[in-house]
């Protein structure tokens, strides 16, 4: 098991040593989906063994893999899969239209390898200064990925990516120093103290005034790398900047490990604090939702208008944290899950829009369907899943949301509902403008559609389809089990 | 509330206590005084000495409670921080893009000067009543580096230059340290932190140096800004 749990990060690594070899863009693009490929592989395996086995903990905490850990493990390694395969198209499309050069190209796999691996480790320890470190360190590997492209705007949105996330990061490290700080009534070791485990099953005893400090400053910094509002600003920019695979990866894998730090400081300061971690989220949570929802209706930059809809969902997920019982749990989990592959599936489209139409103003771009009927298809049917329309996962899972919410005040989950209503109107305007319409006259080079890019675009809406109609059982009981681990 | 263990904090009587005491008051002076200065070359030399004196204050906690992460960090921060940040800084940005006076700043001086002045009150009324116990260097400490804390967030606030924002936030970190080795010297992961933003500071450098972002800025800040956000 500790061969499998290590291999989980270190196999989606390894790509960051083809840089080194004299591979071009296919082969760099093979090597990275090879090694998300086997990392999801291990996740699958290692979730596996989790539920048969239970907690896996080894090396005093530090290797640290339960129910939560290895549902989002599962959901990251998922969009590094996802994101990987679209990587192969991205950079074979820029060695050939000399979008990037080889030292770009290199530079890419090798942010790329470290982002994602980082991230999958991240999410294996229990200790919580070591996820600090991790949550960190993925950080900056991201931001080669932000300004990849080296024009003024990418740099500066890096710059802004690198100040804010740093800014909130530092925060994370002042909450964890009051939450080890809250921990010294308890008789453990200094590492114990940052020991998810040993943490949480103390979490009664600890100091409550400084435990409250770390759990406001726990969501204020990690807050910063989900993209709550107002800790959202960075986001849009890095975003609409990265390569489209790279900001799949930042919106449905890095704001997910935010939102597990975050889980887990709600779990420990819970027991002490009560409903104030709930009232917490939930303000947190709808000002973000409020904040998507109202740069929706704008219309621009349609990958700016993805970034919004993260936070919006992002805001959907925190609100669910705080409706809490069993049924918030539930569904903000499951909404994890679905968000992240609807939106690597819309992130990836707009990366194939992108590479058609040269522009990311939604304005200039009609008529995908008749020019790219699989794109323009996907975008649609994309669009239509991500703000949660039936058949597809997500209307599963907001459905969930809004009715844990009912069980506690109305009024908040009809605010939740009128959101998303404003959220759905902005969004599909602007997207159906673009699938719809007649297209511009078709330029020269005009592309065909490889098979390699849509791969991963079908895969993943085909998944969001099967998990609106069927929730597996392993996944139900993963997702039960992991509500079970932190309450 | 119990007593921390002995070996998590000074007390407030020893001699150590006192050093700790007084390198913790002259870094926010070094914050104060970068709020109130408007040439680069000031910034950095402030923050330089106040990563000196904050490399000091960690040694006086390190010698005093035996703890050699302490002793890492303390030399790493004088290297780091204390050299080799105000050197690149002064050597890659303000020479080569020939940076002299601020002049990007949303609020005046003395008012930003005042608007400090609360903040480090708010510190004091916000952390000093009920956290700490009254007996240790910590219950004086921990409000000071709360303050170099939210001075720092100021800069960044009211300051629009690439590179005085990088100060600010340099300086936010410092008071984080500050904290860290009074409230908590054996956090295990002090240094590994101290390695990890100190990373991200050599990147934001790079950066501002590669895009001369910082030479655009000095003669025009914000609305150019406002390009990014349509």
């Amino acid at each position: 098991m500790t061969t499998l749990v290590v291999l989980v990060p270190v196999l989606p690594l390894l790509g960051a040593l083809a840089p080194l070899t004299p591979l071009r863009a296919r082969g760099l693009g093979l090597v990275l989906a090879a090694g998300g490929l086997g990392g999801f592989a291990c996740a699958v395996a290692a979730a596996v063994h989790v539920a048969g086995h239970g907690t896996f903990e080894t090396g005093s905490g530090f290797i640290y893999v339960d129910s939560l850990s290895s549902f989002f493990m599962l959901t990251v390694a998922l969009v590094v899969v996802l994101a990987s395969v679209g990587s192969i198209a991205y950079l074979r499309h820029e060695e050939q239209h000399d979008g990037l050069n080889l030292l770009q190209l290199r530079l890419y796999a090798a942010g790329f390898a470290l982002f994602g691996g980082l991230m999958l480790a991240s999410l294996e320890t229990g200790n919580l200064g070591l996820l600090w470190v991790l949550i960190e360190a993925s950080t900056l590997a991201s931001a080669v990925l932000v300004g990849l492209e080296g024009k003024a705007s990418s740099l500066e949105a890096a710059w802004k990516y690198i100040i804010v996330s740093s800014f909130g990061v530092t925060m994370a490290l002042v909450a964890t120093l009051f939450l080890y700080y809250a921990s010294s009534p308890l008789a453990l070791s200094p590492n114990q103290r940052l020991t998810w485990p040993a943490l949480f099953l103390h979490a009664g005893a600890l100091q409550h005034d400084s435990l409250r400090l770390a759990f406001l400053l726990g969501v204020i910094g990690y807050g910063t790398k989900v993209g709550l509002a107002p800790m959202h600003t960075w986001l849009p920019d890095a975003h609409s900047e990265a390569p489209s695979p790279a900001s799949a990866m930042l919106s449905a894998a890095l704001l997910n490990t935010g939102m597990y730090a975050i889980v887990r400081f709600q779990a420990v300061a819970t027991p002490e604090l009560g409903r104030y971690t709930n009232h917490v989220l939930l303000v947190f949570g709808f000002a973000s939702i409020a904040i998507g929802a109202l740069f929706m209706v704008r219309r621009g930059n349609f990958k700016r208008l993805f970034a919004y809809s993260s936070v919006e969902h992002m805001g959907i997920i925190s609100v669910a944290l705080g409706f809490g019982g069993v049924l918030g749990v539930y569904g903000a989990l499951l909404h994890t899950l679905n968000h992240a592959i609807g939106k690597s599936v819309l992130f990836l489209t707009s990366g194939e829009v992108v590479q058609r139409w040269r522009t990311r103003d939604a304005g200039r771009v009609a008529g995908v369907l008749t020019r790219a009927p699989l794109v323009g298809g996907i975008l649609l049917l994309g669009s239509l899943a991500i703000l949660g329309s039936p058949p597809f996962g997500l209307f599963l899972s907001e459905f969930t949301i809004v009715r844990a919410g009912f069980r506690g005040s109305s009024w908040l989950a009809f605010l939740l509902l009128a959101l998303l209503v404003l959220a759905f109107v902005g969004f599909a305007r602007t997207t159906a403008d673009m699938a719809t319409g007649e297209p511009a006259p078709v330029d020269a080079n005009a592309e065909r559609q490889s098979v390699v890019a849509a791969l991963p675009l079908v895969a993943g809406l085909a998944a969001l389809l099967l998990l609106g109609v069927w929730i597996p059982g392993g996944l139900n009981s993963l997702i039960m089990h992991s509500i079970g681990a932190i309450t | 509330m119990s007593l921390p263990l002995a070996a998590e904090s000074l007390s407030a009587a020893s001699t150590s206590g006192a050093l700790l005491d007084l390198s913790a008051v002259v870094m926010l002076l070094a914050a104060f005084a970068c709020l109130g200065s408007k040439l680069f070359d000031r910034y950095v030399a402030y923050y330089a000495l106040q990563s000196i004196v904050l490399s000091f204050a960690a040694g006086v906690v390190a010698f005093a409670l035996h703890q050699p992460d302490l002793w890492a960090l303390a030399v790493l921060t004088f290297l780091i921080k204390g050299v080799a940040i105000p050197f690149a800084t002064r050597r890659f940005l303000l020479d080569r893009l020939e940076l002299h006076r601020d002049v990007a700043i949303s609020t005046g001086l003395s008012t930003s000067l005042i608007i400090g002045a609360f903040l480090t009150a708010f510190a004091y009324l916000a952390i000093r009543p009920h956290t700490l116990p009254h007996a240790l260097v910590a219950s004086a400490v921990v409000p000071l580096s709360t303050a170099i804390i939210l001075l720092g967030g100021l800069t960044m606030v009211v300051r629009r230059h690439t590179i005085a924002q990088l100060i600010g936030w340099l300086i936010l970190e410092n008071g984080v340290f500050l904290g860290a080795i009074t409230l908590t010297a054996t956090f295990p992961f002090i240094v590994e932190a101290g390695i990890f933003l100190d990373l991200v500071a050599a990147v934001l450098i790079m950066i501002t140096f590669v895009s001369g972002l910082a030479h655009r800025l000095a003669t025009a800040t914000a609305p150019e800004l406002r390009e990014l956000r349509h």
